[in-house]
Formats: C-alpha cells, sequence, structure tokens
C-alpha cells in the first residue's frame, strides 16, 4: 500500500492540473475582469482563481519595473520620497525623455547615491564600483525598441495588463516606420480583443490613427467607442485611468475639428469638460472664439459646416 | 590553534552534507531552474538575454543565500541535540578549532552547491546563446565571498537562539539588509542631525550583503569587470566581518554548558 501512495498522489496532481486546464477560459474570464478592480473583491469565491491571477498581476508588474531598469541599462532608479520633496532635492532629468510612459524623470533619482550625496565613504564608494551605477543627471536612455520583447513577455503572461500594450504600442511607433506603426496598430487591436472594454487601448488606438497615421476616420471610430465606453463610469480616480478619458476626449474633439465637424468638436469638449472641469484644453476647445454673429446664426452656420464635412474614413 | 583540525572537521561537515542528502536540495533547485529556462525558452529568448542573465543573477543569489542559511544555521544546533559534540570535544582540540571546522565545513557546502547551481544556469544560458563576460566570473568569485558571510552570521546566530529563531534571523538579514542599508541613506539627509550618528552605527553593523552582488553589472551591457581596489576591499571587508561573527559566536559558545 505505501508503494502505491506516491503513484496514487502523481494522479491527483495530473488530474487536478487537467481540471485546472479545461476550466483556464472560464477561469480566465474571472481572474482577469475587462476592467481591473483597484482592491480585492470581496465576493471573489475561487481561491485558485484568486491565486493565479494575483500571480500573473506581481510577474507583470515586476516585468515593468525591470523595463525601466533595462532602459536605463541597468541603474537603478527610484522616485524622490515626500521628504526628499520638501527638502528640496531635485530629480536626475534627462535629455531624451524616451520614458516619459514609464515615469517623469524631473522626480526620479539612482537608488545607489551619488558620492555627494552619500554618507557612508569607503562602503558607497565600494557599492558604486560593484553596481550598475553611474552619474544619471541628464542621462540618456537605450533603445527603448530593446525593452520590446519585455513588453511581448509581460502582455502574453498578463494580456490584461493594459499599459504593456499600450507602452508597447507607444515605443513601436517612436521610430516612425511605417512596419513600426503596422505593428502598434495590430498590437493594440491584440490588446482590444483581450480588453474589449479598454478606454487607454481604443483611446491609444485612436491617438496613433490620427497623430501618426492621419487616418482620421478610423480615428475618430476608435476615440467614439473610447468615449462610449468610459461613460458606462465616472471618471477614474487613479492617475492613468483618468489620463485616459481626458486624452480621449481631447482627441475626439481635435480629430471632430481636423475633420471639419466643428459641432462634433464642441460637442465632445464639452462633455469633456463637464466630466473633468479641471481640465483647462478641455474647457477651451469647449468655449468657441467670441463671433461677431449671433448665437443662433453661430449655430446653423456650425450645423451647415457639420453636414458638409466628408464622411469618416473607413 | 589546529589547521589540520579544521580541515578534517569541513570535510566531516561535508561528508556529514552529502549523507543527510542536503545535495538534493541543490539538485531539486537546479531542477527548477532548468524548468523555468524550459518555460522562457519555449516562448523565444530573442531579445531577452538581459533579461535572462539577470533572471540567472537573481536565481542564483537567492537560492545560494537560501543554502547557505539553511547549512550553517543547522550545524551547530545539531551537534548540540544528536550529543555527537561529546566526542569532539573529548578530542585535542579546542572550541575555537571546533567552530572554524564548521565554519569553513559550511562554506564549502555552500560553495559546491554555489557552482552546482552555477553550472546548471551557465547549461540553461547556453541553450539560449547567450554570451559570457568576464564580469560573470567576477560576479561568480565576488557572490562566494558574500555568501561566506552569510555561513559566519549563520553559524553566530545559531550559537545565540535557537536554530528555528537562527535562520529567520538569517532570512531577515539576508534579503532584508539590503533594504535597511537603502532606507539609511534615503533618510539620512532629511534626518534630524542627533540621529545621523545612530544611522552610521547601524549601517556599520549591518551585513553589507549587498556589496557582494555584481549581478547589475553581468547582466547588462557595457560594465566591466569591477576594479582590483574593489575586490581587495571586498575580500578584507569579508574576512573581517566573518571574523567578528565568528569571535562573537566562539564568545558564546567557549562558556556554553554542553
Amino acid at each position: 500500500m505505501n508503494r502505491a501512495v506516491p503513484f496514487i498522489a502523481v494522479g491527483v496532481i495530473v488530474g487536478a492540473g487537467l481540471c485546472v486546464n479545461d476550466s483556464a477560459g472560464q477561469l480566465r474570464r474571472e481572474v482577469n475582469p475587462p476592467v481591473r478592480d483597484t482592491g480585492l473583491d470581496a465576493h471573489e469565491t475561487h481561491a485558485a482563481a484568486t491565486l493565479l491571477g494575483q500571480f500573473r498581476t506581481s510577474i507583470s508588474s515586476w516585468l515593468w519595473l525591470r523595463t525601466d531598469l533595462y532602459l536605463h541599462n541597468g541603474v537603478q532608479m527610484r522616485p524622490l520620497s515626500d521628504a526628499e520633496v520638501r527638502a528640496g532635492v531635485k530629480g536626475l532629468g534627462s535629455h531624451d525623455n524616451e520614458d516619459k510612459k514609464l515615469h517623469d524623470d524631473a522626480k526620479i533619482t539612482t537608488v545607489v547615491p551619488a558620492s555627494d550625496r552619500d554618507f557612508r565613504g569607503w562602503m558607497g564608494d565600494v557599492e558604486r564600483a560593484t553596481q550598475a551605477f553611474k552619474d544619471m543627471r541628464n542621462h540618456g536612455h537605450r533603445d527603448p525598441k530593446s525593452a520590446l520583447p519585455l513588453f511581448r513577455l509581460m502582455t502574453w503572461i498578463d494580456p490584461q495588463f493594459i499599459p504593456g500594450w499600450t507602452v508597447g504600442a507607444h515605443v513601436l511607433v517612436s521610430g516612425n516606420s511605417p512596419e513600426g506603426l503596422e505593428r502598434a496598430v495590430g498590437l493594440l487591436q491584440q490588446g482590444i480583443s483581450h480588453n474589449p472594454e479598454s478606454v487607454e487601448l481604443y483611446g491609444e488606438l485612436g491617438h496613433i490613427q490620427a497623430v501618426r497615421w492621419h487616418r482620421f476616420g478610423l480615428a475618430l471610430t476608435s476615440l467614439e467607442r473610447a468615449r462610449q465606453l468610459s461613460l458606462r463610469r465616472p471618471v477614474p480616480e487613479d492617475e492613468d485611468g483618468h489620463d485616459a478619458v481626458r486624452d480621449t476626449y481631447r482627441w475626439l474633439a481635435l480629430v471632430h475639428r481636423e475633420l471639419g465637424q466643428l459641432g462634433g468638436m464642441y460637442d465632445a469638449a464639452r462633455e469633456g469638460a463637464q466630466r473633468m472641469p479641471d481640465d483647462v484644453i478641455l474647457r477651451r476647445l469647449a468655449n468657441p472664439p467670441p463671433s461677431p454673429l449671433p448665437i443662433a446664426r453661430q449655430q446653423a452656420w456650425l450645423k451647415a459646416l457639420a453636414e458638409t464635412a466628408p464622411p469618416p474614413e473607413h | 590553534m589546529n589547521p589540520r583540525a579544521w580541515v578534517t572537521l569541513a570535510k566531516g561537515v561535508v561528508l556529514e552534507s552529502v549523507r543527510r542528502k542536503d545535495l538534493w536540495v541543490v539538485a531539486i533547485l537546479g531542477f527548477l531552474i532548468m524548468a523555468s529556462a524550459g518555460a522562457l525558452g519555449f516562448f523565444g529568448m530573442s531579445g531577452l538575454e538581459a533579461f535572462a542573465k539577470d533572471l540567472a543573477g537573481t536565481v542564483l543569489g537567492g537560492f545560494g543565500t537560501i543554502v547557505a542559511i539553511i547549512i550553517s544555521t543547522r550545524l551547530m544546533p545539531d551537534e548540540i541535540r544528536q550529543r555527537t559534540l561529546y566526542p569532539l570535544i573529548a578530542r585535542p582540540i579546542s572550541r575555537f578549532d571546533l567552530l572554524m571546522g564548521k565554519y569553513l565545513g559550511a562554506v564549502a557546502v555552500t560553495t559546491i552547491a554555489f557552482l552546482i547551481l552555477t553550472a546548471l544556469v551557465g547549461v540553461s544560458l547556453a541553450m539560449f546563446k547567450v554570451g559570457y563576460e568576464p564580469v560573470m566570473l567576477q560576479y561568480v568569485l565576488v557572490r562566494l565571498m558574500g555568501l561566506s558571510i552569510v555561513c559566519a552570521v549563520g553559524i553566530a546566530l545559531s550559537l545565540v537562539m535557537t536554530p528555528n529563531a537562527a535562520s529567520t534571523m538569517g532570512f531577515v538579514l539576508a534579503f532584508g539588509s539590503g533594504l535597511i542599508v537603502r532606507a539609511l541613506v534615503m533618510a539620512y539627509e532629511t534626518s534630524p542631525g542627533p540621529m545621523q550618528p545612530v544611522f552610521r552605527v547601524v549601517n556599520a553593523l549591518v551585513p553589507q550583503y549587498g556589496l557582494f552582488d555584481l549581478s547589475g553589472r553581468a547582466a547588462n551591457q557595457g560594465w566591466g569587470p569591477a576594479p582590483a581596489w574593489v575586490v581587495g576591499t571586498l575580500i578584507l571587508y569579508a574576512v573581517g566581518y566573518s571574523g567578528a561573527m565568528l569571535a562573537l559566536g566562539w564568545a558564546k559558545f567557549r562558556r556554553q554548558a554542553v
């Protein structure tokens, strides 16, 4: 009997593995909801689902941090603490701003301090010699394309990790090559297939289609979809979510203007300004310049302009 | 002092480790490394060379530290609990010789385990055609120096507290000392003047394992080996800190009733 125990144990493990494999598709929806919750779901009853979800999220977040590390060629950076900011410590800044989507270089410094800010004497000198360290004031970055495999890896591990898709696409279009543009659009469309309700992905797609591709009709469709998705819930309070909704409205208004649809521009800008009253750009777009025409004639003129605008490209 | 006794005792520790199948732990860790590498290889490693080297350095450092703590914190308590200490101290060797022999044995077993893991990681990297640079060899040598400090701290802790507490404290120091040092450096500038000498003392007391980690240079492009003066300083620090830990352990052990 004792000899059979290991075989029984292996059988149970393999059986459990097969069951998990069968229900993976069902688990995925529960583990990775289309809109990522900011906190734990108190009603989640599947322990395995919760565990797997956290594991995937942890790996993708870790890869995200490694990406920043590789862009700095191994030099570890950290944000300035509140106490340091209050004490007047300045960030390092960069001259190419290649990783502005990852962080603000004006608010970061090296993890290993420079010698003039290190009390440790010879220990600090040895650490600066054994770690990947150099003076990073006004620093540059490695070609962001070198980090593309990591974006591929993090979206493969966790397809619901939205920044992996959006920043990966941003990196692809940074070279301004037509191939990069096609690949970026393809990447975002792949991301949308995994996250069909993501405002960020539709917004980024519309942004690229408008700014890089100059296909304003397609951009209008994508941005309008992002706007509709954003209306399903209040404007998120987190920075990324808030910026995505804000940029959606800004680009939507500008694309309408580019197409000559001033009515659409004002509608989008006014709706955006209503939802985000602090945004100066949306407020400015929402208010038409002073006109000698009476309001009624202005509206008639805008309506006529909107009707004569070319149809969106498809 | 009896250096011949040290060597004999160290050999005994290695043989005991083999008899107890401790190296099976290394084999299991190695299997995990190869399985993880296989999973990454399935995905494709093109463009991920820096990531692979970074991961290899992290895995080697983590697993090497685990082996060092588990082995070093167990040696002396086991001798006392199994009463095998009596025939040892009945021989013409001092308690200091016993401690040194055990320490060298722990370092030897840790070195063997680390080199086995390094070989397995090396095979995994070679499968992905990741190039080797001289700094990688320096990484291994300097990391072994750091592990010798981990062993000395482990043995010292095991003589002043229970084995479980010693291994827990060993892990806290090994994986938390970098965090402590980082916090001290960050807070020093903005801390009130009277606190700054305290920060200096705490920094001097905490084992600086982070100094022995060259994985950042080994993983990324364009970083050469650390200069000779740095390696010399690290050797002095490793000898000095390990000596201090063993002296603390000996101070407790020589008066300990067994």
